[in-house]
């Protein structure tokens, strides 16, 4: 009799296949454990190095849920001695884990109203019938909305009225054309463009202001983050339907049918309900509260009464809000936010700050230009392979600790965060679009590249030659 | 007795489908038509169902469902099935949500005693492996693919047997090739493969092979027994013993008008693993139908 059966030898074989980053993580953090810890570095911030490394290699190979990956930064940072139990525990609830909480449940609550019906009228009321109108009412509408309100929130709200448009265009809505592409890309970079607009576009725009406030750098405001980042905003929304229109330009000029068909379908939806002029009306309460209270209770406690007053007056179920809110993620990003902390408090975000200034410094010669490279460009990159909130938590105290402006630093990184153009993974919001089967991975770089080019030039020139001004 | 008919696109599905169903007839079996779609990042999971809630409102469908209602009405225009509509059936189409990323789909108006459709997302291999383990199917039939790393797991991982329908033509006529050697998987295979000569009413070339010029006692058994449980099936058949390398002289028979059958490997998995094994070597070299019977 064999020690073991055929079919366990299957089981762990297939175990070993599937996790096989989990494997090589596992490995490569107790052979870098073992190694004597680098010059200049604290064994706390080695050991903190090492946990980060571990955390970036599971989220991009997936190979273990996102919960699990959170669960293992709380324990490694016991276990290895970065942090005590109770520390690693205070450390992983704050403002911005609040935030991301109310904002996902914020998200559920709006959708859940059926509200993109009213949206969908609105925007061709405004737009007209023609293609050129509707993608630019679709770009705007998607990044006005989701500067506000989240940019998960506006894909699930304008998908439907996408694909109802190219349905009453006549076209199969499981057959990718450049119209069905287009538009869908029309809201994704919508949204992506959009969500830097406020500190409630985004997790990560509160996770930057987080660290602003807690490392004693700057603090600042909603209207003051709008300030800064509106003007972008803006600018990127006429680029974007260029670039989109250019790429995926498509043989219906004018939609005159599907817009009027979409016209019939939702009148049939009748008048606001009394629940949906709540929802707006909390929800407008929310967006006063977050411009006028922020200071003094917080991005966080402000999105969490608006999702109380969505309890409480009934507009949404809690098993509602309990089965779409991603409860993954908001563990994943607390314990990514308590690892940037760590990082900070080490001193292993200042040791690879300083490692990146000597080695980029001998490319570009400039520190003002390394800084900018490894904020921007380096955020740019991660975040398409990464997520963008995992990737300032991480990034962010690196980032700060590389000196200059850090207030300008801070929102360039975050910022450039947003510049999810390049890959499916990128944001909920391409997820989103690529569920639907009609656009496929090449067709985000064939779009992506450009745009992401065009805002990296754009944030260059508003970051060198705006924002001076506002300082 | 259960079968998995895996479909991916109204394209390519059409020969995997008269396949499977003709085999699910052959053993009188339930089939299960099942849509792996992309894996959704975990990320978004909650987003994208999010999205996918407010298309259904707007009546419209998550993809996959296009594809298992165009698979229904494949087999019922190609008389698999027998469509009944019914007025109390669901006034659309619905999707039961069963967890662990798998979808019932019941389509509007219709019922269908024999065949049931599922939807699921994510990784092909890990949810074909999950379906067949906690489902308990039998013969697991799937197009075939250019990658050999997806072979390779069909093989090695899913706990049923496996039908790779590749390059399936059905306007052409098969005949069976059913390799038998002294291995114990080769007498399910030989009954599958009676099983499946029934079904498409095709007759049957036993084919033996020796690396050396010798036919041991084993091989001629083997042979024998084969022929005698088809001859009793009422089964036409012929037997070919050829000397060579196996995977060279099955692709060199089989040609494009055959339909492999053979038993799986009895390498150990490990050897699998890292060497390959006899079903992976033909599988990659032939342009024909296979039957790997586990």
């Amino acid at each position: 009799m064999p020690l073991l059966s055929n079919k366990v030898i299957t089981e762990v074989l297939y175990w070993v296949t599937r996790k096989k980053w989990l494997v090589i993580s596992f490995l490569l953090s107790i052979i870098l454990f073992y190694l004597p810890s680098p010059e200049g570095l604290l064994p706390e911030g080695h050991r903190t190095l090492i946990i980060v490394l571990t955390v970036l290699i599971l989220i991009i190979s997936e190979s273990i849920p996102l919960p699990a990956v959170a669960i293992l930064i709380w324990i490694m940072e016991v276990i290895l001695g970065v942090d005590t139990a109770d520390g690693v525990a205070s450390s992983f609830m704050n403002d911005a884990v609040f935030f991301i909480m109310g904002s996902l449940m914020l998200a559920v609550s709006i959708v859940h109203q059926g509200l993109d019906k009213r949206l969908a009228l609105g925007i061709i009321n405004i737009t007209g019938n023609k293609t050129w109108r509707i993608v630019f009412g679709f770009v705007a509408v998607s990044a006005f909305l989701s500067s506000f309100i989240g940019e998960h929130t506006v894909a699930a709200m304008m998908l439907p009225v996408a694909l109802s448009l190219i349905r009453n265009a006549g076209l199969e809505t499981n057959k990718a054309t450049p119209l069905s592409t287009l538009l869908l890309f029309s809201i994704a970079y919508g949204c992506a463009i959009g969500s830097i607009g406020t500190p409630s576009g985004g997790g990560r725009n509160v996770i930057m202001i987080g660290y602003l406030s807690e490392f004693s750098l700057v603090n600042i405001s909603y209207v003051e983050w709008m300030i800064f980042a509106y003007p972008l905003l803006l600018l990127e929304i006429p680029l974007a339907v260029l670039v989109l229109w250019f790429t995926f330009t498509p043989t219906q000029k004018i939609m005159d049918s599907a817009v009027r068909k979409l016209k019939v379908h939702v009148a049939k939806t009748g008048k606001l309900t009394g629940n949906q002029i709540m929802a707006i009306l909390v929800f407008f309460l929310v967006f006063l509260g977050w411009v006028f209270l922020c200071p003094i209770i917080g991005l966080g406690i402000v999105g969490l009464t608006g999702v109380f007053f969505y309890l409480a007056f009934g507009l949404i179920e809690w098993k509602e809000i309990n089965r779409n809110t991603n409860w993954g993620v908001i563990l994943l990003f607390g314990a990514a936010i308590s690892l940037g902390i760590q990082m900070k408090e080490t001193g292993a975000a200042l040791w690879v700050a300083e490692k990146a200034l000597i080695t980029l410094e001998v490319i570009f010669q400039d520190v003002s230009i390394v800084r900018w490279f490894v904020s921007v460009v380096l955020t740019g990159i991660l975040t398409n392979l990464l997520s963008n909130a995992a990737t300032i938590a991480v990034l962010g105290p690196i980032v700060l600790d590389m000196g200059g402006d850090p207030l300008i630093i801070g929102i360039s990184t975050s910022i450039a965060s947003a510049f999810a153009y390049l890959t499916i993974v990128a944001s909920p919001t391409c997820m989103i679009i690529h569920s639907t089967g009609l656009v496929t991975s090449s067709d985000y770089l064939k779009a992506g590249w450009k745009l992401f080019l065009i805002s990296i030039v754009l944030l260059f020139l508003v970051s060198y030659f705006y924002w001076p001004l506002l300082r | 007795m259960k079968i998995l008919i895996a479909v991916s696109s109204k394209e390519y599905s059409g020969p995997t489908l008269s396949v499977g169903m003709n085999v699910s007839r052959a053993f009188k079996a339930p089939a299960t038509i099942v849509d792996v779609g992309e894996k959704i990042n975990e990320f978004s999971t909650e987003d994208v169902g999010m999205a996918h809630e407010r298309i259904e409102s707007w009546d419209f469908y998550r993809p996959g469902v296009d594809v298992l209602e165009w698979a229904f009405d494949y087999l019922a225009d190609k008389e698999f099935i027998e469509r009944s509509d019914i007025e109390a059936g669901f006034p659309k189409n619905t999707l039961v949500d069963i967890g662990g990323n798998r979808c019932e789909v019941y389509l509007k108006g219709t019922v269908c005693d024999n065949v049931n459709l599922i939807l699921r997302n994510g990784d092909i291999i890990a949810e074909l492996k999950d379906e067949v383990q906690k489902h308990h199917y039998d013969v697991t039939i799937i197009g075939g693919s250019q990658k050999r790393r997806m072979a390779h797991d069909l093989i090695q991982y899913i706990d049923s047997s496996i039908f790779i329908v590749n390059n399936y033509n059905p306007d052409q006529s098969y005949k069976i090739l059913l390799a038998v050697d002294d291995s114990i998987a080769t007498s399910k295979a030989v009954q599958y493969g009676a099983r499946v000569a029934q079904a498409f009413d095709i007759d049957v070339d036993i084919l033996t092979i020796s690396k050396i010029e010798s036919f041991g006692e084993g091989y001629k058994n083997a042979a024998n027994r084969a022929a005698k449980f088809l001859r009793r099936c009422g089964i036409q058949h012929q037997n070919i013993y050829k000397v060579g390398n196996p995977s060279d002289v099955i692709k060199e028979i089989a040609g494009d008008n055959h339909i492999i059958v053979m038993g799986t490997s009895t390498r150990s998995p490990l050897k699998k693993f890292f060497k390959g094994s006899k079903p992976l070597k033909v599988m990659e070299n032939c342009q024909c139908p296979i039957l790997i019977v586990k």
